[in-house]
Formats: C-alpha cells, sequence, structure tokens
C-alpha cells in the first residue's frame, strides 16, 4: 500500500465506512499479484486530531479529487468500496478520462426509501462494527488507532467515523443515480446478499451485480477469495 | 434569583409495559400510543397550569422544543408561547428555545421570536439550543457534522436581522438571502436577551461567556449532576474575564412541594417513577450519532468518568425512588426542606434562574397546582433575595423584575 504511484501496475483503492485499519485481504492478494495499491490519505479518516468536516458534498468531492491528484495515479484502475464506492462512481461519471476500469463494492449513493438499510449511526458505537461484516469483526478493526494509546485511540475512532458519516448522512440520496449514465469505463459491481447496510434487493438501480452469498457490507473482508477472484479476472480481461 | 416555571409538556398515558414493548421515547416512537382527545386535553390542561403560574408569582414562564418525542408534547413552542403572551401580562415569556439549524432560512425564527415580543410587549426571552441528537440529526436528519456551524451562522443571522435598520443581503455558508427585512422587529432592542440552553459542551460554555448570554444548564438529573458542568462554565466565564453575576446562569430542577415532608414523598413518587422510568426510555443508539460532539468535548468526556458512571446508570431505566431523592434528580419535600436545598443549589452553583419544573410524568393537573402554589407561596418567598445584590441585564425589559416593568404595570405602554 502507498499514497504516491511509483508503478505503471497501479490501481487505486477507496476504503469503505470504517476506515481502512490495513489492506483488506482482497487487496493484499492483488498487491502479491504485483499489483501497486494506491490509498489516498484523506482527513478525518486517518484519525489526526483537528479534523473539520467538509460543510457540503460538493465540497468533499473537492477534498477527495485532490488528494487523489495528490497520489498522481491516475488515471488507472479504481476499487470502491461501501462509501469508497460511491466517491469511486463520481469519479467516474464526473472525471471519466482518469478512470480506466472501475470496481464497485456495495457502494453507497443510491437509496431506496422503501428498504433504506439498517441506520449504523442510530446504534450504539460500541455495536456499530458487528453489523458491517457476516462473519465477524477482524481484529484489525477492533482495534482501530490502537496504536495511539487508551487516551487517543478512542479520539480517532470518533474522528474518522465522523469522516465517513459527514459525507453519508442521512444515508439519502446524492444524485448519483442521474449521473451514471456519464460512467464509460468498463464496470464491476459486487453485493454481499447478507448486507445489512445496502440492501441487496436495492442492487438493481446499479444494473449488472454480481452477488457474493455470505458476504456482509465490506465483502472484500467477508469472502476475499470470491471479490479477489473476480477483481483479478476484471481487471486482467 | 428568579423564580420561572418550565414546562415539559409530557404525554400522560404511555402504558405500563412501555419499556418492554417499545424501543423509545423519542425519534421512533409508536404514533398509536397517541389518543388525539388526551392530546387535546393534555395542551389545555398545560396551557392553563403555566398561566396559573404567572397568578402564582412565579416571575417567568418556559416552554421548549422537542420533536418526535413522548414527553416533550412541543415541536413549536412558539405556538404555545403565542397563547401565553395573550394570556399573561407579567411573566417572562421563555421560549428555550428554537433549534436554529432545523430552521431554512432561520429569519423565520427571527420572525416569530419577534412576533412573540410584540405580543408581549417586551416579554421574551429567546433561546436557542443546539438541540439534542434525537430532535436534530434524527427527526430532521441534519447532518451531525453541519449542526453547529449552521446553528452559529444561524444565529449571527437572526441578530443582525433583528437589529438592521435596512435591509441587507446575507451571504453565508449555510443561507444566501438577497433580502433581509423582517417585519416586524422585536419590541426589545437591540435584542431579546438570549439564553442558550446547552447540556454541557465545552463550545457552548465559551459561546455565552463571550457574547454574554445566559447559559442554561438543562438537566432532568438535577443540581447535583450538573455540578461539574457548572464548574466548567463559571471558569469559562472567569477566563473570558467577565463578571460572576449569577443571572449569567440558570438550571432546571424537579421538585415537590407540600405540607410535610413524608406527604411530599407519598404524593410525588409516582409522576417521578413515571418520568425517570417510563418517559426517559430513550433508545442508546440515538443519542451519540458521529459529529454532534467536537473533538475538545469527545476528549472532555473520556476524562469525565464520573459523569459516564452517572449516565450509565440513568440510562437503565431502573431507578430506584430513593436514588432519585438521594441523587437530587428530584427535591422533594415540606416548603423549608426544599427552600434549604434550593438555597444551598443556588449559592453553591451561583444560580441566578431556577427553572422549577413542578409538573413531571404523569401528574395530575389537580397536584401540579397544588404544587405550583405551595411553592410559589411557601417557597420562592424565602429565595427571592438570593443575589438580590445584582442586578439582572439578562432578564426582558417588560417583564416582572424587568427593568421597564413599572412603564407596563401602570398601562402605559398597553
Amino acid at each position: 500500500m502507498s499514497t504516491s504511484a511509483t508503478s505503471d501496475k497501479r490501481l487505486v483503492y477507496l476504503f469503505g465506512i470504517a476506515g481502512n485499519p490495513e489492506l483488506s485481504p482482497a487487496m493484499r492478494a492483488l498487491a502479491d499479484d504485483g499489483w501497486e495499491i494506491i490509498v489516498p490519505d484523506l482527513p478525518g479518516f486517518n484519525g489526526k486530531p483537528g479534523f473539520v468536516a467538509p460543510s457540503s458534498y460538493i465540497d468533499w468531492l473537492t477534498v477527495v479529487w485532490d488528494a487523489l491528484d495528490a497520489t498522481g495515479a491516475l488515471p488507472c484502475p479504481v476499487i470502491g468500496a461501501s462509501l469508497g464506492g460511491m466517491l469511486a462512481a463520481e469519479l467516474a461519471a464526473l472525471r471519466p478520462e482518469v478512470v480506466t476500469k472501475l470496481a464497485l463494492l456495495a457502494p453507497f449513493g443510491i437509496t431506496d426509501a422503501d428498504d433504506p438499510g439498517f441506520d449504523l449511526y442510530a446504534t450504539p458505537s460500541a455495536e456499530r462494527m458487528g453489523h458491517l461484516f457476516a462473519k465477524g469483526t477482524p481484529d484489525a478493526f477492533n482495534d482501530r488507532f490502537g496504536e495511539l494509546g487508551t487516551e487517543e485511540a478512542p479520539v480517532a475512532r470518533y474522528l474518522s467515523d465522523v469522516a465517513a458519516a459527514s459525507l453519508l448522512w442521512p444515508f439519502g440520496e446524492r444524485g448519483l443515480a442521474s449521473r451514471l449514465h456519464r460512467i464509460s469505463a468498463p464496470r464491476l459491481t459486487m453485493w454481499g446478499d447478507l448486507d445489512e447496510l445496502r440492501p441487496v434487493a436495492t442492487s438493481v438501480r446499479w444494473g449488472n451485480v454480481e452477488v457474493i452469498p455470505g458476504a456482509g457490507h465490506l465483502l472484500e473482508w467477508d469472502t476475499p477469495d470470491e471479490v479477489t477472484a473476480r477483481l483479478r479476472s476484471f481487471l486482467t480481461g | 434569583m428568579k423564580m420561572m416555571w418550565f414546562h415539559l409538556m409530557p404525554y400522560p398515558e404511555l402504558p405500563e409495559d412501555f419499556n418492554q414493548k417499545h424501543r423509545s421515547v423519542w425519534v421512533d416512537i409508536d404514533p398509536a400510543l397517541f389518543d388525539r382527545r388526551v392530546m387535546a386535553d393534555t395542551y389545555d390542561a398545560y396551557i392553563d397550569q403555566l398561566v396559573y403560574a404567572e397568578e402564582c408569582g412565579f416571575d417567568g414562564i418556559c416552554v421548549n422544543e422537542h420533536h418526535n418525542n413522548g414527553y416533550g408534547l412541543m415541536p413549536s413552542p412558539n405556538l404555545i408561547a403565542s397563547i401565553l403572551a395573550n394570556r399573561t401580562s407579567r411573566a417572562a415569556i421563555t421560549v428555550l428555545g428554537n433549534s436554529v439549524a432545523l430552521y431554512n432560512p432561520p429569519i423565520r425564527i427571527a420572525e416569530e421570536f419577534a412576533m412573540l415580543d410584540i405580543f408581549s410587549r417586551g416579554r421574551l426571552i429567546a433561546g436557542f439550543p443546539v438541540g439534542t441528537t434525537m430532535d436534530t440529526t434524527f427527526s430532521y436528519s441534519v447532518n451531525p457534522s453541519d449542526l453547529r456551524p449552521k446553528y452559529y451562522e444561524g444565529i449571527e443571522l437572526i441578530r443582525k436581522a433583528w437589529t438592521a435598520d435596512k435591509p441587507f443581503a446575507w451571504n453565508g455558508k449555510y443561507n444566501q438571502l438577497r433580502y433581509v427585512n423582517p417585519v416586524p422587529r422585536p419590541w426589545q432592542q437591540p435584542s431579546p436577551p438570549v439564553w442558550i440552553p446547552g447540556g454541557g459542551s465545552v463550545e457552548t460554555w465559551d459561546f455565552c461567556a463571550q457574547n454574554d448570554f445566559v447559559y442554561g444548564a438543562l438537566t432532568y438529573y438535577g443540581y447535583k449532576m450538573v455540578r461539574e458542568t457548572v464548574a466548567s462554565y463559571w471558569d469559562t466565564v472567569e477566563k473570558a474575564g467577565k463578571d460572576d453575576n449569577p443571572h449569567r446562569l440558570a438550571v432546571t430542577q424537579f421538585i415537590g412541594v407540600a405540607d410535610t415532608d413524608a406527604e411530599a414523598r407519598k404524593l410525588y413518587r409516582e409522576p417521578a417513577e413515571y418520568f425517570f422510568n417510563r418517559s426517559l426510555h430513550v433508545y442508546p443508539g440515538f443519542t451519540d450519532p458521529p459529529g454532534y460532539v467536537t473533538e475538545a468535548s469527545v476528549r472532555a468526556r473520556y476524562k469525565s468518568q464520573v459523569r459516564a458512571l452517572a449516565r450509565a446508570k440513568q440510562s437503565k431505566h431502573d431507578l430506584t425512588w430513593d436514588e432519585m431523592l438521594e441523587n437530587g434528580y428530584v427535591v422533594i419535600g415540606s416548603p423549608d426542606t426544599v427552600r434549604e436545598q434550593l438555597e444551598e443549589a443556588g449559592r453553591e452553583l451561583r444560580i441566578g434562574h431556577m427553572c422549577a419544573m413542578l409538573q413531571f410524568g404523569n401528574m395530575s393537573d389537580e397536584l401540579t397546582r397544588y404544587n405550583t402554589r405551595m411553592f410559589g407561596e411557601k417557597v420562592a418567598p424565602g429565595l427571592r433575595n438570593l443575589f438580590a445584590e445584582y442586578d439582572d441585564p439578562y432578564w426582558p425589559s417588560h417583564a416582572v423584575g424587568g427593568t421597564h416593568f413599572n412603564e407596563v404595570e401602570a398601562g402605559s405602554v398597553k
């Protein structure tokens, strides 16, 4: 994992709602294949003190665009999971020239009012992680920012959650559906059939979705082999 | 010390098994629980009680704002305040308040508060709470990270709108308005007194101190539970170089008065248990959305283990009557007992405005009136001189105790 590009065989990974405590097993497998995984440093998600959320969606996209451009990685394939899937789709719709391939894993950004999904933030913070995974919370997420110590770690976790919530609140439409037609890059969309946050039944609006059995919202953690196989095929195809 | 009568307006007929069958009294409460006839009668009774409080000598009468809520039936306190402005003539009409970030544009608040101040001929106290998470981020879906910036911008806009002598344009981050020119402007100029009800956030103390707003420590758990909060507030006031006038502070307190301590314990036990163990049954998931609390307050929270332990106990909603009494959640007793406790509270915390909550839970209209009269006649007189040596510049000019009250009393204004 790196924050700036050094290789021609590179891709950008935009992580999900719970941040990026370490590379997911699926991303590690791609790294083992020789891919350079570029993860932009997004404010808030890194838990650093002093984070103030951008005051609008367009301001957030500007911050993300700046972070992406700072990596020097684009144009290249972009993989986005969960919240990062929404950002990746926006990038491919609004800057189609910088995304050569687009892989989305249970992206946010399109909502069905009849089936809005589980409200993660209307849940006690200690219980939230359990709703992101179908096969138990990985240690990396249980121990997020643990290296900062007992006083600073909870503050860093809170700031990371603030960043995600400020982008997603209240899990409503962001107008992305009206921009999907602008995506010109080849696209792979995957969804876990046990996703609590984004019910799989609502994925139809994305079109051509591959459903992964036994996976929750962060499916590259729950079912790394299935996700990796599809990503390999998509990226090399 | 000024005496205020504060009404939450709880729904009085939540079922006994409410806690077992329902997740929360707030946000997603089952609308089938509310009977429209009970609701109509309840509003009538509660409004009459507030009017009665003025008759019993209270300096102010207070209403507040809650949404999707089973213990606070005032999504629009301004509607209640409008009636009170018309039916009373002396008391401060205290709206605590309007949650500024919920209104787009907040000019609506400038207009309605100005109308209330005109209706009451200068008796309005304008309260601007940030608002609870349940009211703001869940019931109204305001992004928690936007809440405070919207709130601060809204207050700035409202205050400018009240004092501007000509139309102006506003080009803020959240509001862009070409013609700001609310009609009417408030009776009180440059502004009705501004009070900020708060729950203990670091930023609110500083905001109050810097702007000379009254800080309202609105607690359901009594003066003992806000000692830490209030001490931090006074520290902030001192650091800001401001005076320590007790009228910079208001505190809420549930109170029950009867002829004897024993009778008071008998009379007020059921409504207290109804309120603390049924009305406050709030699902914990609605209390901590990321972004509502600032980084500074999060750090303070993790250092305040005493408060965390108390909150954990309160959230179980299985408080015993003895716990409520011992911890001061309710101050119950004879007039002397109540006066002694409130005087102690007033001196220790420097409370210039006591917001007495004399109706709580399912307390009947008859008992509420008895409680109100007992407090007004037998408790308040013994407390009124506390801090009498201080002016109260945070009080409406034309309410009882205000600088122009005699003018109103003589009828020269109306």
